[in-house]
């Protein structure tokens, strides 16, 4: 039979079930009359014959009932009678029906939402072909991790490595561009990629193409690929911009290609160019600035791609002694180093995501198991009547199905709700992800849990209502009282609701103890009332560093007559704002050390002032003067960690240090180290040379203000405009903001975390509310024959919430002793706070117990308020 | 013995009504008294049996019913065989021989 047809009839029986049966009813008649006619013509009196065929016939309704059972959508149809059947009952039972879908939607709602969010934000991050070939490259010391490759390394690897489908290298960092031409020169931050990196990741352009093997030959024509963003900024999203040319640094690079709108690798570009095999960076094998991205031939394992750059990294340690001794590449899955910082992150709200659902359907199957308890009379009929217990089980699971699919489906509104509330409480937009929808993805999420969701809360509640003998059943169905086995699991789900809220509570309180020591944490510089920016000056118009400088000085001047401003300064480099540029540096007096045993720290270079402005103590010596030009001996400030590392504890003032083998210095002050690469690093050792004596052309702008720092924007746009309209002004932030960012990924967590232990304190709250109400429901006969013997309100108060806080307090107890191992997961998102913080437990407790007692206190105080004369009367 | 009897039949009923159905059209008092008939009463189809067949037959598409007169003037729902039913007849038909044969070499074997 073909498939349409079946189709076909399954939907006739379904829907023409009237008109069948109908029809059934006149065949069986007109049989009856043809038999009745037969045998009158053999013989018999009409009544006779009736009756005979009558007998022939059978039982018309059991000829029907046999037809119907044998039709095509027979299983349909007990289905169709079953959720119509459902629909009834939960129709019938408005109030339970709207709790637990109330209930479940919440739970469904948080999941659906964070989900979309995770999704959108966090797991989408690497849409790239095949993400399980692609290998990252690092650099090692004798084993020991130690970071970047050198270029003039990777071109040998390149070359001769066998595993690879292609092997691709890029800076580890982005170089500011100035872009000539258009309506004002603008400051773009360019990638330094080799060719094959857009290939090896299988990204491709949405408009031109990505480079070519032959564009990363010396003296060929300078192109360059674009970002998204860059081609909507600058070109308006124009595809003609493929084929233009764009001026950068004043070298004319012809457009080649865009990429998509999403596409982001280690960091954020503007445009992208070439590394080729003279630079820009690392012209030596000892420098180190690129990362390396591979991917695998099919069917290369990653130990075998190993073994094949092993075999390289040693032959090259052989030819270059001075420089490849002991170092050699280590090969990474590129997803797990991309997602390592985050993945602790991510599986701790998935983990609290499952919980907070685990609570919602312990509220729902205690709700289930007590109307089972209600219902097991009708149960007891329904199987007397014939139904089997399967029947039974299948007619119960559809109910609670059709619960959580309807709480599925309300959970969409309450996701769409609290995503809009996520939205505003996290900076996602602002970081310029993709703003996260609820999508289809979403929505199938939340299609698959609704149904896990039902079988979960149903089965239990389900097998419970339908294991009991009905004859007894039957038999004491008129007595109301609590079935043991019954109260008991639902007073089992009550203490694990408990204890996963508390475990909850104490693991957010760490992280809010954790986020508060972050945000008070000590610097070493002085945040508040600091605007900064990036400045760049064209070199053609300031040739000398003399002219440079003479800008510079003179700039800043001019900003600090402004009213507002306290006083303004500059640097190569702002704490947190940019990170790195590390140098080595040792004592002159000493051999210049190898490159495993030398000591780095962040190279700055500053002009006078720069210290007071930021806020940075001195320990002793004194500031980089104005006389501190070229011409004169070069000087530096160092932080103490250097002089610890350097000079132990002696006095350093005086001293002559050599930096990068570049040239000596003269030690003439010491300041307090700063954290300056980011806020959970230990205060980072530093030393600053005289901004004057190095001369460069950009630097970033720090401002010290009086009034709100983005008062000032515009004041110093108009200065810089008068003073010279070809400077660039860009990026200008608030330090505030610049920390906020910091903390931005932490933010998400911790808010995440806390609404969802919020969700599950209410959800736990209801769930102790409604055990303890079906309690005292359950006890009314009893209560009522204790206020008949004399019992006082404060003793039956006292009677109900002891039985609630018992229950609570297993689930405390039971929570306490899971958090510990729970906060150990936590322990490295965890600043400066242990994760068995006293303070953070107390709390965690003592607020769940007063919400516990809130939920109890309503229905003991409702067991004091039984009238007694009903009671009685109903027994 | 009265239950194998019946199992034997119900196997096999589609199959028999099928047949009866290719000869001629029949409503469904006349495909039970035909059945009879033939078999010299070995088979008594009931009227539990013969209606369930007969609308799962007709669901299936290899039977089809339409309303009609009577012999003696009577309305009744005649049933006949679609292509579809001569096919699956034919498979029928097929299946028994093999099943027949089978059991055949198994009842003479020494």
């Amino acid at each position: 039979m073909p498939a349409y047809r079946r189709i076909i009839s399954t939907f006739r029986s379904l829907f023409r079930k009237e008109e069948l049966d109908r029809e059934l009813d006149e065949e069986l008649a007109s049989y009856l009359e043809l038999l009745t006619a037969e045998k009158i013509r053999a013989g018999m009196s009409p009544e006779e014959a009736r009756r005979e065929a009558r007998l022939e016939l059978g039982g018309v309704e059991q000829v029907k009932e046999k037809v119907r059972e044998r039709r095509v959508g027979a299983v349909a149809d007990t289905l169709f009678q079953d959720t119509r059947y459902a629909f009834r009952t939960l129709m019938k039972n408005a109030g339970f029906t709207v709790v637990a879908v109330l209930i479940l939607a919440i739970g469904i709602g948080a999941t659906t939402a964070l989900f979309s969010t995770i999704n959108t934000a966090l797991l989408s991050g690497l849409p790239y072909k095949d993400p399980d070939r692609l290998i990252v490259g690092l650099k090692t010391w004798d084993g020991a991790m130690s970071g970047p490759v050198s270029r003039v390394d990777y071109f040998d690897y390149r070359e001769y490595g066998r595993s690879f489908e292609e092997l691709a290298a890029l800076a580890t960092f982005t170089v500011q561009h100035t872009v000539m031409g258009g309506r004002r020169p603008e400051l773009v931050d360019a990638g330094y990629v080799t060719w094959n990196l857009f290939r090896t990741l299988g990204a491709n352009p949405v408009v031109g193409r990505h480079f070519q093997p032959e564009e990363e030959m010396p003296g060929s024509t300078p192109v360059t690929v674009i970002s998204y963003g860059y081609w909507q900024s600058r070109f308006g999203g124009d595809p003609g911009a493929v084929g233009s040319t764009l001026n950068l640094n004043g070298t004319p690079f012809t457009v080649v290609g865009v990429m998509p709108a999403r596409f982001r690798f280690m960091y954020d570009a503007d445009v992208w160019r070439l590394v080729d095999r003279e630079g820009p960076f690392d012209t030596e094998r000892d420098s180190h600035s690129h990362f390396v991205v591979g991917r695998l031939k099919p069917g290369v394992t990653l130990e075998q791609a190993q073994g094949d750059v092993d075999a390289i990294s040693s032959a090259l340690a052989e030819q270059y002694p001075d420089s490849n001794a002991g170092k050699a590449l280590l090969l990474a899955e590129l997803q797990s180093f991309m997602v390592r910082d985050v993945r602790l992150s991510l599986l701790l709200l998935m983990g609290t995501t499952v919980l907070v659902l685990l609570i919602a359907c312990g509220n729902v199957a205690g709700l289930l198991l007590a109307r089972g308890e209600r219902r097991l009379s009708e149960m007891a009929m329904r199987s007397a009547l014939g139904a089997s217990r399967r029947r039974l089980l299948r007619q119960l699971l559809t109910e609670s199905l059709i619960l959580t699919v309807v709480a599925g489906l309300v959970g969409i509104t309450v996701a769409y709700l609290l995503q809009g509330v996520i939205l505003q409480l996290l900076p996602i937009g602002e970081l310029g992800m993709e703003r996260p929808v609820i999508d289809s993805a979403a929505l199938a999420f939340t299609l698959l849990v609704s149904i896990v969701t039902g079988l979960l809360v149903g089965v239990i509640p389900a097998l419970r209502g339908t294991t009991t003998d009905p004859a007894q059943q039957l038999r004491s169905a008129a007595r109301a009282s609590e079935d043991v086995r019954s109260s008991r699991l639902r007073s089992g789900l009550v203490v694990l609701q408990v204890a996963l809220s508390v475990a909850l509570l104490i693991g957010s309180g760490l992280l809010i103890r954790s986020f508060a020591e972050l945000s008070t944490v000590d610097l070493g510089f002085d945040p508040e009332n600091l605007l900064t920016g990036q400045l760049q000056i064209q070199i053609s118009q300031y040739p000398t560093t003399e002219e440079r400088n003479q800008f510079f000085t003179s700039l800043l001047e001019e900003i600090e007559a402004l009213p507002g401003v306290v006083s303004a300064t500059v640097a190569n480099r702002l704490p947190i704002r940019s990170r790195w540029q590390d140098w080595s540096i040792w004592p002159a007096e000493q051999p210049t050390p190898s490159p495993q045993e030398d000591f780095s720290a962040m190279a700055r270079w500053v002009p006078p002032g720069y210290f007071e402005t930021m806020g940075i103590p001195f320990i002793s010596g004194s500031d980089i003067a104005a006389t501190d030009v070229p011409g004169s001996p070069y000087v530096i400030v160092l932080s103490e960690g250097v002089v610890r590392a350097l000079f132990g504890g002696s006095n350093p003032i005086g001293r002559m240090v050599n930096v990068a083998g570049w040239r000596t210095f003269e030690v003439v002050g010491v300041v307090r180290d700063a954290r300056i690469n980011t806020l959970r690093r230990e205060p980072d050792a530093a030393f600053y040379m005289s901004h004057a004596q190095m001369g460069p052309s950009s630097a970033q702008i720090a401002i010290r203000t009086s009034v709100e720092p983005t008062a000032l924007v515009g004041p110093i746009d108009d200065l810089l405009l008068r003073k010279d309209p070809n400077v660039l002004f860009s990026k200008v932030r608030t330090m505030a903001s610049v920390l906020d960012d910091g903390v931005a990924d932490f933010r998400i967590v911790i808010l995440s975390l806390v609404l969802f232990s919020f969700v599950a304190l209410v959800l736990t709250a209801i769930g102790l509310y409604g055990v303890l109400a079906y309690h005292v429901s359950q006890r009314l006969n009893e209560i009522g024959v204790r206020m008949a013997m004399g019992a006082s309100n404060g003793d039956l108060l006292a009677m109900i919430l002891r039985r609630g806080m018992l229950l609570a307090g297993f689930g405390l107890l039971l929570g306490l002793a899971a958090a510990y191992p729970g906060t150990l997961v936590l322990r490295q998102l965890l600043f400066e706070t242990p994760p068995l913080d006293p303070a953070t437990y107390v709390g965690a407790v003592g607020f769940l117990g007063l919400v516990a007692a809130l939920a109890c206190f309503l229905p003991a105080w409702r067991a004091t308020q039984v009238d007694l004369v009903e009671v009685l009367r109903k027994e | 013995m009265a239950e194998a009897k019946t199992d034997l039949l119900r196997g096999t009923l589609d199959m028999l009504i099928l047949k009866t159905l290719s000869l001629q059209p029949l409503h469904g008092l006349g495909v039970s008294q035909r059945i009879q008939q033939v078999t010299g009463g070995v088979f008594q189809v009931k009227p539990g049996s013969l209606f369930p067949a007969l609308h799962r037959l007709e669901q299936e598409g290899w039977i089809e019913g339409s309303w009609g007169e009577s012999a003696n003037n009577r309305r009744a729902k005649y049933y006949r065989l679609t292509s579809a039913g001569r096919r699956r007849l034919g498979e029928e038909k097929r299946n028994w021989a093999q099943v027949v044969l089978a059991i055949t070499k198994v009842m003479e074997a020494t």
